[in-house]
């Protein structure tokens, strides 16, 4: 068990009379990539924000840590503690993908070669291209290595693969995988449940604001006796009471019906 | 990574964003145009300097703001659109230092085209100015270029106010509209709504005396007394026995449009 990276302690968000989050606790460590996934307006982006330092919680705690090797690596008033995509990423017109990096290494207080930050991101033969020339599976790739710039120890994107082919999917899944692997903590918000599906370590379910389901897509699909993510969605989707799910497995469990969820499976409700 | 780096690294980007957009350039040349074409059109007429600096006064007092407008209006309203502020976010760098960077980037573009145009318009003068002396500068040691230097100061004096207040309305703005809508808004106000507003307090008696002082209180009131004050009046063989405006209270001002609209900028432009 490591510190974790970053930690949500009963956080409350809400923008006038509309609450946006209740009651959230999660903490995320170093090496998990985790996927956020929920229907529209279930509070994911807030979600992120809060977790990137964006937005401020009405009420609750979000602390971020950088491990101890990162802190003392890294001059202390350059660190980077979290790294950001919005959902619609987008970069200053006129400049090229390099001179873009080159920007944000500057405000990092690091020097790259832009060349080889691209390369890692598979955009090498893009760094001399505008950013407005690029397409948007390219603009999500120049800004997942924006991310990377200044090793931060948390990389918090808001669905990196929304409206790609499924082979720029894919790459943007695989290249995430990849700074994962590199010990760092990723959180993801996707739509792309078959993606998430493949490569998250945990997925946390949203709904109304609350984390419903927190666990690996197995635990999620065995506890919810359902055999895909997107079926567990499903069931949160059509549930006319978000306050608690009741899986299919359970509601058969309940008729009498052998129940498929394992007791060893784990997942938090709440 | 020192706050100076990091500053350095946004006014870069500002500068280089200036340089690369087409239609500031076209917003800078337009401004050219219209100062040179003034001074141009002054060619020839007695006065010389100071009949110059007195023909431009009221093209700087104008278009220095529309200036600023085009230039600056979109800098971090664009970056907000874009998302991209969210990302600047998450690195080291404060709402001061980025707000600062800008400006300062900006402001370097509006102050390069005001003063390459005045010194275009200066030139001209110089180069056609009539030998006989005018009826407004009566000896010849009045009618110097330091005339035109000193206005040429004074209108970059004014240019820093003005493009701070619209930085503030950049910042501050949630949508592009809204920053279109406040930045010709605070364009109007400062070319003239805050004379009229003075104007109007005079007449109704709501003000008696102090009006050198009061003149302070508006950008372009502070610049054109400066002007007449520091630059022009120092020219004229007599003067006039009340003054127009007080040189410190004008200053004063302006630099009190500076630092409260920098100021603002910062507060406005995350929270």
């Amino acid at each position: 068990m490591t510190d974790p990276v970053v930690s949500l302690s009963d956080v409350h968000m809400g923008f006038g009379d509309v609450t946006i989050l209740d009651d959230c606790s999660v903490s995320i460590e170093s090496g998990e990539l985790v996927a956020l996934v929920g229907p529209n307006g279930s509070g994911k982006t807030t979600f992120l924000e809060l977790l990137a330092g964006i937005r401020r919680p009405n009420a609750g705690t979000v602390s971020r840590s950088a491990p101890p090797s990162r802190r003392l690596a890294d001059d202390i008033e350059s660190r980077r503690d979290v790294a950001y995509l919005p959902q619609s990423p987008s970069f200053r017109p006129g400049f090229t993908a390099a001179e873009t990096l080159q920007f944000y290494a500057s405000l990092a207080g690091t020097s790259i070669d832009p060349e080889t930050a691209l390369g890692r991101v598979g955009l090498a033969s893009a760094a001399d291209r505008r950013v407005g020339a690029l397409s948007g599976g390219m603009t999500r790739l120049l800004g997942i290595a924006q991310a990377l710039v200044g090793n931060p120890p948390l990389v918090v994107l808001d669905e990196p693969t929304s409206g790609l082919d499924p082979e720029m999917a894919d790459h943007i899944f695989a290249t995430v995988r990849d700074v994962v692997d590199e010990d760092r903590a990723v959180v993801v918000a996707s739509h792309d449940l078959a993606g998430v599906e493949r490569v998250a370590d945990r997925v946390i379910v949203l709904a109304d604001g609350a984390i419903e389901l927190d666990g690996s897509p197995a635990d999620l699909r065995a506890e919810t006796g359902v055999e895909t993510l997107r079926d567990v969605f499903a069931a949160l989707a059509t549930s006319s009471d978000h306050d608690r799910v009741v899986p299919p497995a359970e509601a058969a469990a309940t008729d009498g019906a052998p129940s498929t969820g394992t007791a060893e499976s784990e997942v938090s409700r709440r | 990574m020192s706050r100076r780096s990091r500053t350095a690294a946004v006014i870069e980007r500002e500068l280089r964003t200036l340089v690369r957009t087409r239609s500031l350039l076209a917003v800078a040349a337009a401004f050219a145009l219209v100062v040179i074409a003034v001074a141009g059109g002054a060619v020839g007429a007695p006065g010389g300097y100071v009949s110059l600096t007195l023909d431009l006064l009221t093209v700087i007092e104008v278009l220095v703001p529309v200036l600023a407008f085009g230039v600056i209006y979109r800098s971090i309203r664009g970056d907000a659109e874009r998302s991209e502020l969210d990302v600047i976010r998450t690195y080291p760098v404060s709402r001061a230092e980025y707000v600062v960077g800008v400006y300062l980037g900006r402001t370097f573009g509006v102050l390069v085209v005001v003063a390459a145009s005045l010194a275009i318009a200066g030139a001209l003068a110089s180069f056609t100015s009539p030998s006989a002396a005018s009826f407004l500068a009566t000896h010849s040691a009045g009618d110097s270029p330091i005339v035109f230097v000193r206005f040429a100061a004074l209108a970059m004096l004014y240019a820093l106010a003005v493009s701070a207040v619209i930085t503030a309305a950049s910042a501050a703005a949630r949508t592009t509209r809204e920053a279109l809508a406040v930045g010709v808004a605070l364009v109007v106000a400062v070319a003239v709504g805050v004379d009229l507003a003075i104007v109007g307090l005079l007449s109704g008696d709501v003000v008696g005396s102090g009006l050198d002082v009061l003149l302070g209180v508006s950008p372009a009131s502070a610049f054109r007394g400066l002007v007449v004050e520091l630059a022009v009046a120092p020219a004229l063989a007599a003067t006039p026995p009340i003054p127009a405006a007080s040189p410190t209270a004008s200053l004063l001002g302006l630099a009190g449009w500076t630092a409260v609209s920098l100021g603002i900028a910062v507060l406005a432009v995350w929270r």
